[in-house]
């Protein structure tokens, strides 16, 4: 369970992403302490991979700061971040498609270990994921969902202290869904902290012990997951929205 | 794993084998054994090329500068200062890896054309240089190298053969040193860096670093080649050294044509192409001037449309030649459904 | 001083309709096209064979410049570069190198090395206006270079083809489902590139003689241009075409002839490390 007394890993503050004139994000500040998993909801076009980006290093602030376990991060670049401990994976999983499974992920693990050290890393890490069998894949060969889980392999493999997940479990069915959760439970359990973007809320609901809400750019509500399920301005947000796609379609 | 050796690796080293084998049984002094040392040292410099265009997937068509940076700098060492080409080959060799670093700053972040486009421009810039500072250079006129007689520790031979032995040693240096980087740690970061940049610094890839160590080793052994190919031909010009088809465009193409990114693809594109070129030249040079050329630049047009990842790819046990059967291949989006319905 | 500045911008406005092809074609196809220059010989030559066989001035051969490239540029796209629109930059990049190789020696065979140049009665005249010498040849190229460019702007704007090359270069999937047909708009695109850059090669050649190698002369000063005014921008190209042209004619008061070049490559390398999207953005 989340260390509630400990110093918060993550702390995002005033953090704002200006594309142009837009504001994809505005000016959000939260925290995140080590052993949490907490979710972050949001329309579509909310901010919310933009978030991601900046957190990492791969988008650059217009305002505010990250810091990682206290020490200043935001302005570095992504390798930098994610030797400091932060990384996440991406939606729609850019693997890299000409290398096997373990290759992948083996990659990954290279931050921390050799040749040697970076194959037994990756072999422990898809071990953890149940993805053994696929190891000598190719990515290209993989269906949507083991590519998620490949994704996420990849990720841990670089031994982070946050872990920022976007929609690994999106294509999943709900057995392995819980799987999924389970491990994510267990990597929380040893002190591992999570923000997760997930579309499926029965996921969101059963992980998080804490929820942000994004909308247009800015955080419109935090609390516990039924705080914010039922806050008026996200549920304002969510049928704005699905009304609005409603008329799209 | 991997321990034994696979047969492609067996198939490569009885290649060289039998090229060091080769000038026991041709005319040390003919012409075949000088096409053969050029088509052996176009594969070192397609190799070298292959580091940064293979591996990283930097396409660049402005490698004639460091060929150029090579020839130049061992040769004015020579006639200037009378040091050694063998000691000036590796000021060549130090000042094209620096002049790679200096031209990384400013093109790390341009990607296909327009590092193709930069590095081109690189090239032609020390073209003109070389053809107008002439008090220097020698200008457009080019260097001879006089000769003197054998002299080994001027870099100076009457032997083909011993040009020969040389460029094959600089292609196994090279071929290793390719397959080392491949294998190592770097040969991961470097396919990561490849085929996704922002997924390979998320995952903890120091992009930029890796790119520029592989730029550096790739224009150092490319100098190296040009000081070989400097003492080998006793002479050249700005025009012939910095040339974007005959050097830059080549490399590139040896390696395309042969396999991106493989070990034994500069051999066998070089292997192809050089001895073509060659027989081309002779036959076909008589019938109309440019014919040649017009040949050259139609493989390379040919190449590209019939197969993207070259000759390599119908080795059935090799990756490329997997890679290819998946290309021929109809793609079928393993869950479609799934990434709209959200 | 300011005679420099006017032949600059004389010259500049040429290179804007040369280097505006290129930018087309990879504003619409998204190909960096490194055989372009190629078409501006081609344009040359059909300019000099109409001039030495039919008697037509250059700036009228033109037209004809213009035709007869457009219907090469249409086949060469549909049967060459039609392949590889969605293949990785690595082999664009080597298909068209290998294009630019086989069509200057291909013109190296049937033309010969020699160099070729017209005589027209204008040729050395020009007008005097306030001290300042405007050659006659450089402003008929430039108001030809004009004219074609507004034709351009009117064509894009107006004419159903133009819009359907614009419609596709924003979004070709949107096109095709309304019915553009794509690969003919990429094969109209690519020829039109390559027409327009033809027709700046003929009316440059009252004053500059053509060989099958003055492509090369051409490559980096388009790119630069293009590079210059943001790839894919028709009308960044004209404006680059002219800051290119000025800063030639500037700087040859102050290099000698040869580092010209020079001044340009620099420029290219800062501006790609720098602004890679361009120094002038526009339309």
């Amino acid at each position: 369970m989340a260390t509630h007394g400990a110093a918060p890993i993550l702390e995002a503050s005033g953090v704002a992403v200006t594309f142009g004139g837009l504001k994809a994000v505005d000016k959000v500040s939260f925290t995140l302490r080590p052993g949490e998993i907490v979710g972050l909801i949001g329309p579509n076009g909310a901010g919310k991979t933009t978030l991601f980006n900046s957190l990492v290093g791969l988008q650059r602030l217009t305002a505010g700061e990250v810091r990682l376990n206290g020490e200043k991060v935001s302005g570095l670049k992504p390798h930098r971040i994610a030797r400091k401990g932060m990384t996440k994976t991406f939606q729609n999983a850019a693997l890299f498609p000409d290398m096997s499974v373990t290759e992948n992920v083996m990659t990954a693990a290279l931050l921390r270990h050799d040749l040697a050290g970076a194959r037994a890393k990756a072999e422990q890490v898809l071990e953890r994921l149940g993805l053994t069998a696929i190891g000598d894949a190719d990515v290209s060969d993989l269906t949507f969902p083991q590519k998620a889980l490949v994704e996420m392999a990849r990720a841990l493999a670089t031994e982070p202290k946050v872990l920022l997940l976007d929609e690994v479990m999106a294509a999943l069915t709900p057995t392995e869904m819980d799987d999924v959760m389970a491990v994510i439970r267990s990597l929380r359990d040893e002190g591992l902290a999570f923000l997760v973007v997930e579309h499926h809320m029965r996921a969101i609901m059963a992980l998080c012990e804490r929820l942000i809400a994004l909308n247009f750019g800015q955080l419109i509500a935090e609390g516990s997951p039924t705080d914010v399920a039922n806050h008026p301005t996200v549920i304002e947000a969510y049928l704005g929205a699905g009304a609005a796609e409603a008329a799209h379609a | 794993m991997r321990k034994h050796l696979s047969p492609g690796l067996v198939l490569l080293l009885l290649f060289f084998v039998a090229a060091a084998a080769l000038p026991f049984f041709v005319d040390p002094r003919g012409h075949l054994l000088r096409v053969a040392a050029m088509a052996l040292l176009f594969a070192a410099m397609a190799q070298s090329w292959n580091i940064v265009g293979g591996l990283a997937n930097q396409v660049s068509l402005g490698h004639a500068a460091f060929f150029g940076l090579g020839a130049y700098t061992s040769t004015l060492l020579f006639l200037r200062f009378g040091i050694s080409p063998w000691i000036g080959m590796f000021a060549g060799a130090a000042l094209a890896a620096f002049a790679a670093a200096l031209l990384s700053f400013p093109t790390f972040r341009l990607k296909g054309h327009y590092f193709a486009l930069a590095t081109l421009a690189f090239a032609e810039v020390l073209r003109v240089i070389a053809n107008s500072w002439a008090s220097v250079t020698g200008g457009p006129v080019g260097l001879s190298i006089p000769f003197l007689g054998t002299k080994p520790e001027l870099f100076a031979f009457r032997a083909v053969s011993s040009y020969y032995w040389i460029i094959l040693a600089l292609l196994v240096i090279v071929c290793l040193a390719f397959r080392l980087l491949a294998r190592g740690a770097i040969g991961y970061r470097l396919r990561a860096v490849r085929e996704n940049e922002n997924a390979a610094e998320v995952a903890g890839v120091d992009t930029f670093r890796v790119k520029l160590t592989a730029s550096i080793i790739s224009a150092a052994f490319t100098a190296l080649c040009g000081t070989v190919f400097a003492q080998f031909t006793f002479f050249f010009d700005p025009d012939s050294i910095f040339a974007l088809s005959g050097i830059s465009v080549r490399m590139a193409m040896i390696a395309i044509v042969g396999g991106l990114g493989t070990l034994g693809g500069p051999i066998i594109g070089a292997l192809f192409l050089i001895p073509l070129e060659e027989v081309a030249n002779a036959y076909l040079s008589s019938a109309a001037a440019g014919l040649s050329q017009f040949v050259f630049g139609a493989i390379l047009v040919a190449a590209i449309l019939i197969q993207p990842r070259g000759l390599m790819a119908y080795w059935p046990k090799s990756k490329a030649g997997r890679l290819a059967r998946k290309d021929a291949k109809p793609v079928t989006p393993a869950t479609p459904a799934t990434e709209g319905g959200r | 001083m300011v005679q420099a500045l006017v032949d600059g911008v004389l010259l500049g406005g040429v290179y804007g309709v040369i280097a505006t092809g290129l930018s087309l074609v990879f504003g619409v196809l998204g190909v960096v096209n490194f055989a372009h220059a190629e078409f501006l010989m081609l344009g040359m030559y059909v300019a000099w064979f109409a001039w030495r066989y039919l008697g037509l001035d250059p700036l009228l051969g033109s037209v004809l410049s213009f035709i007869i490239v457009f219907g090469v540029g249409y086949v060469v796209q549909r049967t060459l570069i039609e392949r590889v629109l969605k293949a990785p930059p690595a082999a664009q990049v080597f298909l068209t190198v290998g294009l630019l190789i086989a069509i200057e020696n291909a013109a190296l065979m049937v033309f010969g090395s020699e160099f070729r140049s017209v005589s027209v009665p204008y040729q050395v005249e020009g007008y005097r206006l306030a001290g300042i010498f405007i050659s006659a040849p450089y402003l008929y190229a430039f108001a030809a270079a004009v004219i074609l460019s507004a034709a351009l702007w009117f064509f894009l704007d107006r004419s159903w083809t133009g819009r359907a090359i614009r419609a596709v270069a924003q979004d070709p999937m949107a096109s095709a489902l309304v019915g553009v047909d794509t690969k003919r708009t990429y094969g109209l695109a690519f020829g039109l590139g390559v027409a327009l850059t033809a027709f700046g090669g003929a009316v440059i050649l009252p004053y500059i003689t053509v060989s099958p190698t003055i492509g090369g002369q051409f490559v980096v000063l388009m790119f630069t241009v293009v590079v210059l005014g943001g790839l894919g921008s028709v009308a960044g190209a004209l404006v680059g075409g002219i800051v290119v042209g000025v800063v030639q004619s500037m700087s040859a008061l102050v290099f000698p002839i040869q580092l010209q070049n020079l001044c340009l490559f620099v420029i290219f390398i800062a501006v790609l490390a720098l602004r890679p999207q361009g120094l002038i953005k526009g339309a």
